[in-house]
């Protein structure tokens, strides 16, 4: 069988339903089998009783010659039942006695003789009718003689086998296929039952990803040929865990050691006195800073699974936010405000990853603006967080790509990696908000966060 | 002013010594755990620059160990763990302000002052921004060694804004700074009063403006003009 089926409920239903079929049809053939066999031993019997019935009145008449004298009651029946029993009496030279019809007279004078030993037969396209018949001829002893008695009975007419079977199919047969349905239905239902563990697994581990790694599939009530698998898929996960905990501590590590000497290279270099190449290494040393602290921003993302389930206050991350950044806007000359709710906006959400996606918008808000322009971060009452500027705004054809990791504009300065609307992208994933781009009035980009309220 | 410096990185120990000594502080290192304990039971520093990577115990354990015995000297963590559950583990056991590497010295010697001008810091008493002096006691100001004549409101925003110099300071927190519990301050009092204040700085020529973030609140700043 090239094709398997692939489900378990579906192939346990078709077997069980296969093997019921065979084994009634099996039993139901046996049954038909043994009652037509006792059915035939019956009417071979009856046919053999009557040859001797026959026998019992054939005797010598006067002249010595063998001669058939049936009771009157045994004659009428043979008369009236003349097209369905018929029978032929030869003496031992072959010479007929006595026949039914003349027809069976032609025919059983032209028969070898029979012996003691019952022989059956069948004869067919006998009779104005064109019957089929069962008989039996054998030598039996008479008052005249021995004698060879053949007796013939139509075979369709049975009649005991037929009522029989008649009334075995109608009074019990018609229960197999009641049965079989039963049992097919009790199969599907006891499967479905002792499936529906595995289903409620499977629904579990769909909510598997990298940002819910600690989930784990439902051992209880699951079948017990099904466990090991579940059990193994646990193991599997616990490892899986195990490996993002390493890759999380790598990065906290790597976070350690990059930052140490960037921290010392930044000192250092703010200790020295120097021309315009100083300043310029100390911009290079700045923006290296920033590269690093968004790759690993980056790299957070990827690793760590962001809890998202915190109630916070989306009005006082945008005051924090604002609040840390307003001393970076002032010192390039331009400035920033909040507007929008006066209120706590309760969100459940990463209070720290959405600072730092905030912090990103804002950062490349400053950086595509020129000095003298305001950025402006608005809290909506609803979970919404836009930051608009009035820089040249975001051609339309750019925008599908700007959250690509290291997209760049054209034209762009080269202070950014790229990176920044990225991480942006990822935090908005995260908390399965969305993001939308568009143009802020009279001119400049427009960022609309919606985060889902709590 | 004393500080204690708890840094194992020698190189990065070095350059913090150098730097906050030009600042103007005297500066000791510690480069372990047990040396750190030992110099903050013989010595009443100012100030502390707590390091929480250390090689013998984590740097969290000199913070609740002088917690602990009463000590409340500020006490401010550099840590290369920006995690949040690191900063709210260190802010809980007692830290008064953190730094995250890598950091500019400048914004480091900024939250050293900033710590030590709090009302019962070293620095409290008078405090200096730019070319701004205020006596907190004798409620006088000075710009460029000129003295300012202020309202007693005037004087208490420009207190809050010299205190957390460079940072911003929330409309909110000036008006509970102003005002009584029972006082029911206009909306529109605080805003009045830093324009005048603002007037009077540009009209004595400081070197520090105080900016307005809308929304959020004001924050004193070099004057870009």
């Amino acid at each position: 069988m090239s094709r398997r089926v692939k489900s378990l409920q579906l192939r346990l239903t078709l077997e069980l339903a296969a093997l019921f079929f065979v084994a009634s049809c099996l039993a139901v053939g046996g049954l038909i089998y043994s009652a037509s066999r006792t059915g035939g031993s019956l009417i071979d019997r009856e046919l053999g009783l009557r040859a001797e019935d026959l026998a019992r009145y054939v005797s010598r008449d006067a002249t010595g010659k063998p001669r058939l004298e049936l009771p009157p009651d045994l004659k009428q029946a043979y008369d009236a039942s003349a097209q369905r029993s018929v029978f032929a009496i030869r003496d031992k030279d072959g010479r007929l006695v006595e026949a039914s019809t003349p027809e069976v007279a032609t025919l059983a004078v032209r028969w070898p003789q029979a012996d003691s030993e019952p022989r059956f037969f069948g004869l067919t396209g006998l009779g104005p009718s064109g019957q089929d018949y069962a008989g039996v001829s054998v030598l039996l002893d008479s008052a005249a003689g021995p004698l060879s008695v053949m007796v013939a009975e139509v075979s369709g007419g049975n009649q005991l086998v037929h009522t029989m079977l008649r009334e075995f199919v109608f009074d019990v047969a018609w229960y197999v296929p009641l049965f079989v349905a039963a049992v097919v239905l009790l199969a599907i239902d006891s499967v479905r039952r002792s499936v529906r563990p595995l289903r409620a697994a499977s629904a579990e581990a769909r909510n598997i990803g990298p940002g819910s790694i600690s989930i784990r599939l439902p051992e209880a009530d699951v079948p017990t040929e099904a466990l090991p698998l579940v059990l193994a898929v646990n193991h599997a996960l616990d490892r899986l865990e195990q490996g993002f905990a390493i890759q999380r501590q790598f990065t906290a590590n790597a976070a350690h050691e990059l930052r140490t000497p960037l921290t010392i290279i930044t000192a250092r270099l703010d200790s020295l006195e120097g021309n315009g190449q100083l300043s310029a290494l100390r911009q290079e040393v700045g923006r290296m800073n920033r590269l690093v602290e968004q790759l690993l921003c980056v790299a957070r993302l990827d690793s760590v699974a962001l809890d998202v389930s915190t109630p916070v206050d989306l009005l006082q991350i945008a005051e924090e936010v604002v609040g840390s950044m307003a001393h970076l806007a002032l010192a390039s000359g331009r400035s920033i405000a909040l507007t929008g709710a006066e209120h706590p906006v309760r969100i459940t959400g990463n209070a720290d990853a959405i600072a730092d996606a905030l912090r990103n918008l804002i950062e490349n808000a400053l950086a595509h603006t020129r000095p003298g322009t305001e950025v402006i971060v608005e809290v909506g009452s609803e979970g919404a967080l836009s930051v608009s500027d009035s820089g040249p705004g975001i051609p339309l054809a750019d925008r599908p790509r700007i959250f690509d990791r290291f997209w760049r504009g054209k034209g762009a300065r080269s202070e950014g990696a790229g990176l920044g609307l990225a991480i942006v992208m990822e935090i908005v994933r995260a908390h399965g908000a969305s993001i939308a781009v568009g143009d802020h009035t009279p001119c400049g980009a427009r960022f609309d966060l919606r985060f889902r309220a709590a | 002013m004393r500080l204690l410096i708890i840094e194992d990185e020698d190189r990065l120990s070095g350059i913090l010594k150098s730097r906050l000594g030009e600042a103007g502080f005297a500066v000791d290192v510690a480069g372990s755990a047990g040396d750190a304990n030992a110099a903050l039971e013989i010595i009443n520093y100012d100030a502390v620059v707590l390091d929480l990577g250390l090689p013998d115990h984590d740097g969290l354990t000199v913070l609740t160990a002088t917690r602990r015995i009463g000590r409340n000297l500020p006490i401010l963590i550099l840590t290369a763990r920006d995690a949040v559950e690191d900063r709210v583990a260190g802010l809980n056991a007692g830290a008064d302000d953190y730094l995250t590497k890598p950091f500019a010295m400048s914004e480091l010697i900024a939250r050293i002052k900033a710590l030590l001008r709090r009302p019962g810091g070293v620095l409290g008493i008078t405090l200096e921004a730019g070319n701004l002096s205020l006596d907190t006691i004798g409620r006088e100001l000075s710009v460029a060694g000129k003295p300012v004549r202020l309202s007693r409101q005037e004087l208490a925003i420009l207190e809050q804004m010299m205190r957390r110099f460079g940072r911003i300071v929330p409309k909110a927190v000036l008006e509970e700074k102003l005002y009584g519990i029972d006082e029911e301050p206009d909306s529109n009092t605080i805003p009045v009063h830093v324009h005048h204040l603002r007037r009077q700085l540009q009209a004595a020529s400081a070197s520090l403006a105080i900016h307005t973030i809308r929304g959020v609140g004001y924050i004193l700043a070099e004057n870009q003009e």
